[in-house]
């Protein structure tokens, strides 16, 4: 244990010595260790700790939080008498003990990434580099990593006289292609990043790896030839998988307690309406085995779960953390979440994803006429309060007559999420997730995005290529 | 910490020659919300970063878990670290410059105004926001955040160096209602001097800006002459700046490859970095323990130089320019305090001759609209049509897209409204004779 059950209480009492009414301690260690590769060279190969103790305490509407990576009985009942003295109150809670809770492991691992000789790691990724690399002469630059890390918690709270404490452990991976191509004094770029709460034989094993080798490759290359996407208001096509990137921004943000306690975000009072086409279930699942995003248990000590955040168009749910939850007077549902020690915790996603519908996704492609066919995105943002998002595009096609045609780049999505969840009028039964990191109020966190494939009947584009023809 | 045990240590294991750094920061940071200090967080934090020369190869290690282990953890990973580096060449550690410019950054007085009186000061904005206007239906975020923090360095070589720093920042954030209509603004003010502080005059262009965006909607597509606010500016000049890391034109990844001497932007476009300013970003050494000094970078649309650490230094055969950063597990290449040199028009001098136009106040999703290699950019904005001289209706859900090498091509000057951004640039307002706006 890095902390003992008896420094613990100590500081529970103290942190709840002025009428807070919720104490909780966050104890963290992260190994991380990661290798480089640039051209086939290890450029980097480094190892390094995050180490500490976050602390807690709530009273009523009110939160105080403080961390320190000093672990010793002097720092830290220093930080909580420090973190009590924002309250005035007298004491309400006395802990008398701390009781061990059981933790259920829904991501089973055999063997821990961070255990594995770094020359397997090393030798997987020369693989890679070889594969990208033979794609065309014009690829100048291939870039490759494994970045993996060990992470052990302590979760110490209570309210009441009977304190809890959860123990958990987190293993996570995650694989980098990049490949730059350059003609003419044009340089395109492509990147895959695959992911995932598990072990390093899933990466050589499960992960069709040479294909991404391959494809970032061919993907840089397209991008040279590419035309500038053409600007105006069109059907857009979304591919399965990370293309879920849309809705995670468009509506997950909008749906986290953080946003919707205060009334602050669209969706704010939505729980019973329709907030989308009636086409779209959407779902926040934290349990899924093994996913990037799954956790056994949250930052809070909650047990993740599956939260179904609109059904049929209806909005059903939101993410709920303990701060935000008595705001809104709802409880926690498993979603509080933090980078690191460093972070207080609140709402945020998991592996969060549109259901499957009806359609083929070819079908999708040949009822359209004149659009846009985005494969893939690089990422977006929004502002939860109105709703108003983008999203960038990383691989985008015309689409005349029902097929696929030529790669367009700098091509932008926005709009906002209520309008965009209204307008998707086509939902595939191809559902398939990909892999990100979800930068926030708590910290950046590892998340799963998906979807099939879906159209939205109509969206604004943004781009240099004038009028789409 | 004994630091001379963690030398002594790594040569007896076989590191020829070692360095270590140690950063502490503390902060308290406070949220109001309706007049109740909502949150207030209380941080003290360390980490240790240290590197050395194993074999001839470089490996490096980092942990904020100071113990009696750490010593060894840092070592045994260098170890690791240099043995599988593939790197060419003999790496060596930085001995030492010659001269440092040493300054105390620290303000004390800072320190000493008790918090009672900046979370005074935090009311007041919360009051002054709602009193402003009645459409103003909430103010979504009044922080206060006030970091001390210090980085030490010492080599093998006897090198020892400090500095310590302090600063504060107000956050608000607010929101405007008028029907169905709703609007959010938000400014950070950041310094190291607390009577400078204007809460009034914050809350004014906080809560005017808001309201101003009231019926915003989309202009039509096409290119305008297109006015940038610092903000902006500051953004995309900081991708511009990446481009001049020696390390990127090195990889190939750049688009200012062989364009030393050349002119490479408007002749209204000077660049400097100024680290030695005397400013929050002050800072006299880089991560390498080497010298930081002021220096051109673009003079009048010719590009003078690239940043240097002293790999890419070494590589280019000149000196490092003081620009070492480390980036993950290596030694990389980072700025700080940039000055871009300002006009001599007001904002509403510059913008008075543009008949019809876009005034841009805010972007979203450039970091993943950027294409940081070539230089091209599409991402989402908000602003104002200018009409006859003077800013106009709001617009929303529009796009800007360009090239960055373009765009400050097609600079025609920048207002004399500098301000220094969280970024640690300077900068005013841009005039851009032309820019692409994808709207409706």
């Amino acid at each position: 244990m890095m902390l003992s059950k008896s420094l613990a209480l100590q500081v529970l009492n103290a942190s709840l010595s002025t009428g807070g009414d919720y104490a909780e301690i966050y104890v963290e260690q992260t190994n991380s260790s990661s290798v480089s590769l640039e051209n086939g060279k290890v450029e980097t190969c480094g190892g390094s700790q995050s180490f500490g103790a976050g602390i807690r305490i709530l009273k009523g509407l009110k939160s105080v939080y403080g961390y320190t990576s000093d672990l010793s009985a002097k720092s830290l009942l220093s930080l909580a008498t420090k973190l009590a003295a924002g309250y005035e109150g007298e004491r309400i809670i006395t802990v008398e003990k701390i009781e061990k809770r059981t933790v259920k492991t829904i991501n089973k691992i055999k063997e821990r990434p961070i255990d594995v000789p770094e020359e397997k790691k090393i030798a997987l990724l020369k693989e890679c580099y070889e594969i990208t690399s033979k794609v065309d002469p014009r690829i100048v630059r291939v870039q490759n990593a494994f970045a993996c890390s060990n992470r052990d918690i302590e979760i110490y709270n209570a309210e009441g006289n009977i304190g809890n404490l959860y123990v958990n452990n987190e293993q996570r991976a995650r694989m980098v292609f990049v490949a730059l191509a350059s003609e003419n004094g044009q340089i395109e770029s492509s990147y895959e990043g695959p992911g995932r709460y598990g072990e390093f034989s899933w990466f050589t094993d499960t992960l069709d790896y040479k294909k991404i080798a391959e494809n970032v490759g061919k993907k840089a290359i397209m991008m040279l030839t590419a035309k500038e996407c053409p600007s105006g208001r069109f059907p857009v096509v979304v591919g399965n998988g990370w293309g879920g990137v849309i809705f995670h921004e468009a509506c997950g943000h909008s749906l986290e307690a953080t946003a919707t306690a205060k009334g602050l975000s669209v969706f704010a009072n939505s729980i019973g309406e329709q907030i989308a086409s009636p086409l779209v279930s959407a779902f926040d699942d934290g349990t899924l085995p093994n996913e990037w995003g799954s956790n056994n248990i949250d930052s809070e000590g909650h047990v993740t779960q599956n939260n179904q955040l609109i059904k049929d168009g209806i909005c059903t749910g939101f993410l709920v953390d303990k701060f935000n939850g008595r705001r809104l007077n709802m409880e926690a549902n498993g979603c509080s979440r933090r980078q690191n020690y460093r972070y207080e915790p609140t709402s945020r996603m998991s592996n969060t994803y549109i259901a499957a519908g009806k359609d083929n996704p070819e079908d999708i492609i040949k009822d359209t006429k004149l659009g846009i066919y985005v494969a893939n995105f690089g990422g977006g943002s929004v502002e939860p309060t109105t709703g108003e998002f983008n999203f960038s595009a990383s691989e985008a096609y015309i689409i005349r007559n029902g097929k696929i045609c030529e790669p367009v780049k700098g091509c932008t999505l926005i709009g906002s999420g209520k309008e965009v969840l209204m307008n998707i009028d086509r939902v595939g039964n191809d559902v398939d997730m990909g892999q990100g990191n979800c930068g926030s109020a708590s910290g950046s966190v590892p998340v799963n995005v998906g979807q099939p494939t879906i159209r939205i009947s109509e969206i604004t584009v943004g781009g240099r290529g004038g009028k789409l023809e | 910490m004994n630091f001379n045990k963690f030398f002594a240590l790594a040569k007896e294991r076989g590191i020829s020659e070692s360095q270590i750094q140690i950063g502490r920061s503390s902060s308290t940071s406070i949220k109001l919300y309706h007049g109740e200090i909502e949150n207030l967080t209380i941080s003290e934090s360390q980490g240790v970063t240290a590197c050395g020369i194993y074999n001839g190869k470089f490996g490096s290690a980092r942990t904020d878990k100071l113990d009696k282990d750490t010593f060894e953890y840092l070592v045994s990973q260098i170890i690791v670290s240099a043995s599988f580096s593939e790197k060419e060449g003999e790496a060596e550690l930085f001995k030492g410059s010659e001269k440092y410019h040493k300054r105390n950054m620290y303000n004390p007085v800072l320190a000493e105004t008790p918090l009672s009186e900046k979370i005074a000061k935090m009311h007041e904005l919360e009051e002054v926001a709602f009193a402003y206007d009645k459409r103003i239906s909430e103010v979504e975020e009044v922080d206060y955040e006030e970091t001390t923090s210090s980085s030490e360095f010492y080599n093998s070589y006897g090198l020892k160096l400090k500095q310590k720093s302090n600063y504060f920042v107000y956050v608000i954030a607010v929101v405007a209602k008028e029907g169905e209509d709703v609007k959010t603004a938000y400014k950070v003010h950041l310094g190291d001097d607390f009577s400078k502080f204007d809460a009034k005059a914050t809350v004014k262009t906080v809560c005017d800006e808001a309201i101003a965006k009231f019926g915003a909607a989309p202009c039509a597509s096409k290119k305008y002459p297109t006015v940038l606010h610092s903000d902006i500016v500051a953004s995309l000049a900081a991708y511009f700046l990446e481009s001049a890391s020696s390390d990127e034109v090195q990889r190939k990844s750049s688009f200012l490859i062989g364009k030393i001497g050349q002119k490479i932007a408007s002749s209204k476009l000077t660049i400097e970095e100024k680290p030695l300013t005397k400013n929050i970003f002050f800072s006299y050494f880089d991560d390498e323990g080497v010298a930081t000094y002021n220096k051109t970078i673009v003079k009048k649309g010719v590009l003078q130089g690239y940043f240097y650490n002293r790999e890419t230094a070494k590589k280019d055969g000149v000196e490092s320019t003081g620009n070492g950063q480390w980036a993950g597990s290596k030694i990389g290449i980072g700025f700080g305090n940039i000055f871009i040199k300002p006009g001599k028009k007001t904002f509403e001098e510059m913008i008075s001759p543009i008949k019809e136009g876009v005034y841009i106040t805010d972007i979203a999703g450039l970091g993943t609209g950027m294409n940081p290699q070539s230089g091209d950019f599409s991402c989402q904005a908000q602003g104002f049509m200018i009409r006859d001289g003077k800013v106009a209706e709001p617009l929303t859900l529009i796009t800007i897209s360009g090239n960055l090498l373009k765009l400050f091509s097609d600079l025609k000057e920048f207002s004399n409204r500098v301000e220094l951004k969280n970024s640690s640039i300077s900068v005013a307002d841009a005039y851009i004779k032309k820019l692409s706006i994808g709207g409706k």
